[in-house]
C-alpha cells in the first residue's frame, strides 16, 4: 500500500489549567489512506474534537499541541510556518462543522463567502472568474439554481441548504482531505441522508479524503471504511467499519454498540455504559475505561495497555481482547 | 424553497432605517440632525452677511429687523455667525470622533484578535480614561498653545479608551461566533479576517456609540471653546460665541443664548438618534 495521504504520530494536545496540563489529545496514531473515509466516534469530550483542530492547527488558547507529527503528503504541518500553515488550510486540508446556522457569516451573501474562500488562496483570479467558479461550486453541492442563490444571505436559506454551502465552501479550493466535524448533527434526518449522499458522490468525483467525526454510530457504518473509537483523549480501537461493527473488540466499542436502538432484534432494554466519561483532570490509573468496564481485572487497574494488533487490521488496547474470551469467562 | 425565519434576520439598511423613522422622536432628532450638516455645509451660502463684518452703528440689536437673530457685540450678525459656527464645531466634533474612533476601534479589535496584548492595551486605556476630556484639553492646549487643533486633539484622545472598549467587547463576541473558525478553517489571514467578518459584524455597537459620543464631543469642545482653549477670536464658533456674549447677558442676552440653544438642540438630537438607533439595529427588539 502506498504512502497514506495522512499520518498522526503520537499526536498530544493540552491545555494549560489551575490543575496543570490537561491533555485532551493523549498520543494518537492515525492514518487515512487516499480517496478513503475515516470515522472517529466516541462520545462527547472524548477529544475527537480537538484532534481535528489540531490537525488544522486552531486548538484555542490556551490548548496547544505538545508532541507529535501531523504528516500530510510528506510534510509535517506541525513544522510549518504559520503562513505555510494557512496556505494549507483551506487548500488542502477543509473543514466543515456541525452547527451551519451559525458557520456563515450573516452579514455577507453565500456566493461572496465562497469567492472570499477562494479568494484567500488564488490571487490573481479576477471577480468575474471567482464568480463563475463559485456558481460551480454551488452548482457541485447540488444547489438549484446556483445563479440566484449566488446574491442570498444565509439567514434566506435552509439548514440542509446551508451545509451545502459549507460543503461548497470547504471543497472550493480542491483539498485533499475534509474534516467533517458532526455535518449531519444539527440537520433532521431525511437532510441527513441527503448531505451524506452528496459527501459521497463528491468523495467519488474529486478523490479526496474525509474524516468523519461523529458520534453516530449509523453515519458511521453508513459511511467510514475504516473507524478509530476515541475515549479520554485516546484512540482504544482501530478497525475496517465491517470488523467495528462484526467484531468488536474493546469493551467500549461493545458499550458503544449495544446502546443503539435496533430494529431487527427485539430487545427489552439498551445496553447503557454505566458511569460517565471521567473528565480529562482525573483519569483512573491504568486503563481509562477499566472503573466502567464490565470485564475490568485486578490487572486493568496497573498499566495502561498500548493499541495493540489483535487480528489482522484490527487494533484494540485492551489487555482483555480478544473480547470473545473475556465474555466467556464472564459467563 | 425559501425558509426565513424572523429569528434569523439579518439587520439590513433598509429595515433599520424604517424601524428608525417608525418612532416620531428619532424620525425628528435625524431631521434635526441632517438640518444642522446641511447648514453647516452650506453656510456660506445660507449666511446673509458676512459673519466677521462689523457694523458698529449697529451692535447688540435684538433679533427682528435688518438682521434676523440680531447682532453681537461688534455689530457682527448673529445669523450668520451662528451658521459659521456650526461648520466649525461639527468639523472639530466630526474631526475628533474620526481620529479617536477609528485609532479605538484598531485598538479594540487589536486586544480581542491578539489575546497576548489584550491586558497590555486595556490598561493603558483605562490609564487614558481616568483623566476627564477637559483635563486633556487644559494640558494639550498649554503644550501647543490654544486652538481648535489643540481641542480636536484632546478630544481625539478622550475618545479612543471608550471607543476601545466597544469595539473589544463587540469584537470578542464575534470572535467566538462559529464562522470566524469556518474562515480560519479556510485559511484566511489574519486582516483579512477582521476586516471581512469581524469589522461587519461589529458595526451596529461602534455606529450606535460614534453617535452619542459625537453628541458628547461637540459639547466638550464647544465647552473647551468656552474656556478659551479652543477657537480664537475672531473665529465663529458656538462655544466661544457664547462665552463673548456673556459679558452682556443682562443688556443682550441673545448674544449667549442663541449659540447655547443650537448646541442644546444639536447635542439632544444625536443623543435621542443614538437612543434610536440602538433600538433600530438590535435584532432582538424586531418585530
Amino acid at each position: 500500500m502506498s504512502q497514506p495521504l495522512l499520518q498522526i504520530e503520537g499526536l498530544r494536545t493540552v491545555f494549560r489549567s489551575s490543575v496543570g496540563e490537561i491533555a485532551a489529545v493523549d498520543g494518537v496514531d492515525l492514518a487515512v489512506p487516499r480517496g478513503r473515509t475515516l470515522g472517529i466516534v466516541g462520545e462527547s469530550g472524548c477529544g475527537k474534537s480537538m484532534l481535528s483542530l489540531s490537525v488544522m492547527r486552531l486548538v484555542p488558547p490556551p490548548g496547544r499541541i505538545a508532541a507529535g507529527r501531523v504528516m500530510l503528503e510528506g510534510r509535517n504541518l506541525l513544522e510549518l510556518s504559520p503562513a505555510g500553515m494557512r496556505e494549507v488550510r483551506g487548500s488542502r486540508v477543509a473543514m466543515i462543522f456541525q452547527e451551519p446556522m451559525t458557520s456563515l457569516n450573516p452579514v455577507h451573501s453565500i456566493g461572496r463567502q465562497i469567492t472570499e474562500a477562494m479568494r484567500a488562496h488564488d490571487k490573481t483570479a479576477s471577480a468575474a472568474e471567482l464568480r463563475d467558479r463559485a456558481i460551480e461550486a454551488l452548482k457541485r453541492v447540488r444547489i438549484p439554481a446556483p445563479e440566484r442563490r449566488f446574491d442570498d444571505y444565509p439567514h434566506q436559506l435552509s439548514g440542509g441548504m446551508r451545509q451545502r454551502v459549507m460543503i461548497a465552501m470547504a471543497l472550493a479550493c480542491r483539498p485533499a482531505l475534509l474534516i467533517a466535524d458532526e455535518p449531519t448533527t444539527a440537520l433532521d434526518v431525511t437532510v441527513q441522508a441527503q448531505i451524506l449522499d452528496l459527501l459521497r458522490e463528491l468523495q467519488a468525483e474529486t478523490g479526496m479524503s474525509i474524516i468523519l467525526i461523529t458520534h453516530d454510530l449509523g453515519v458511521v457504518a453508513e459511511m467510514a471504511d475504516e473507524v478509530a473509537v476515541m475515549y479520554a483523549g485516546r484512540v482504544i480501537e482501530r478497525a475496517a467499519a465491517t470488523d467495528i461493527f462484526a467484531s468488536p473488540q474493546h469493551p467500549y466499542t461493545l458499550g458503544l454498540l449495544g446502546s443503539i436502538p435496533r430494529l431487527d432484534e427485539d430487545r427489552e432494554r439498551l445496553l447503557a455504559i454505566e458511569g460517565a466519561v471521567p473528565p480529562p483532570f482525573a483519569l483512573p490509573k491504568g486503563c481509562r475505561f477499566h472503573p466502567r468496564c464490565p470485564f475490568a481485572i485486578e490487572a486493568c487497574k496497573a498499566a495502561q495497555p498500548a493499541l495493540e494488533q489483535i487480528a489482522p487490521d484490527h487494533l484494540a488496547a485492551c489487555i482483555r481482547a480478544p473480547v470473545e474470551q473475556a465474555v466467556e469467562l464472564v459467563a | 424553497m425559501s425558509a426565513t425565519t424572523a429569528e434569523t434576520a439579518v439587520p439590513t439598511r433598509p429595515s433599520a432605517l424604517r424601524l428608525l423613522l417608525r418612532e416620531p422622536a428619532a424620525a425628528a432628532s435625524l431631521a434635526i440632525v441632517a438640518l444642522a450638516v446641511l447648514c453647516a455645509v452650506f453656510a456660506p451660502w445660507l449666511a446673509p452677511h458676512d459673519p466677521y463684518e462689523t457694523n458698529l452703528v449697529a451692535i447688540m440689536q435684538p433679533p427682528g429687523g435688518d438682521y434676523l437673530l440680531g447682532t453681537d457685540g461688534q455689530g457682527r450678525d448673529m445669523l450668520s455667525r451662528m451658521l459659521y459656527g456650526l461648520r466649525v464645531t461639527l468639523g472639530m466634533g466630526a474631526l475628533s470622533l474620526a481620529f479617536g474612533g477609528v485609532l479605538g476601534v484598531l485598538i479594540g479589535f487589536a486586544a480581542a484578535y491578539y489575546r497576548r496584548v489584550d491586558n497590555l492595551l486595556m490598561r493603558l486605556m483605562d490609564i487614558l480614561l481616568s483623566f476627564p476630556a477637559i483635563l486633556f484639553g487644559l494640558a494639550i492646549a498649554a503644550i501647543f498653545g490654544p486652538g481648535i487643533p489643540s481641542v480636536v486633539l484632546a478630544l481625539a484622545v478622550a475618545t479612543v479608551p471608550l471607543m476601545a472598549r466597544i469595539a473589544r467587547s463587540a469584537a470578542i463576541t464575534v470572535l467566538g461566533l462559529d464562522y470566524i473558525e469556518a474562515a480560519r478553517a479556510q485559511g484566511m489571514g489574519d486582516a483579512r479576517l477582521i476586516w471581512k467578518h469581524l469589522a461587519p459584524n461589529c458595526l451596529s455597537p461602534i455606529l450606535v456609540f460614534a453617535t452619542l459620543r459625537f453628541g458628547q464631543v461637540i459639547l466638550l469642545g464647544s465647552a473647551l471653546s468656552f474656556l478659551g482653549l479652543g477657537a480664537q477670536p475672531p473665529v465663529a464658533e458656538l462655544g466661544a460665541m457664547a462665552s463673548q456674549g456673556r459679558t452682556f447677558l443682562f443688556f443682550a442676552p441673545h448674544i449667549s443664548v442663541l449659540p447655547c440653544l443650537v448646541i442644546f438642540v444639536v447635542v439632544l438630537a444625536f443623543n435621542v438618534l443614538g437612543d434610536a438607533l440602538r433600538d433600530a439595529l438590535d435584532p432582538r427588539l424586531r418585530i
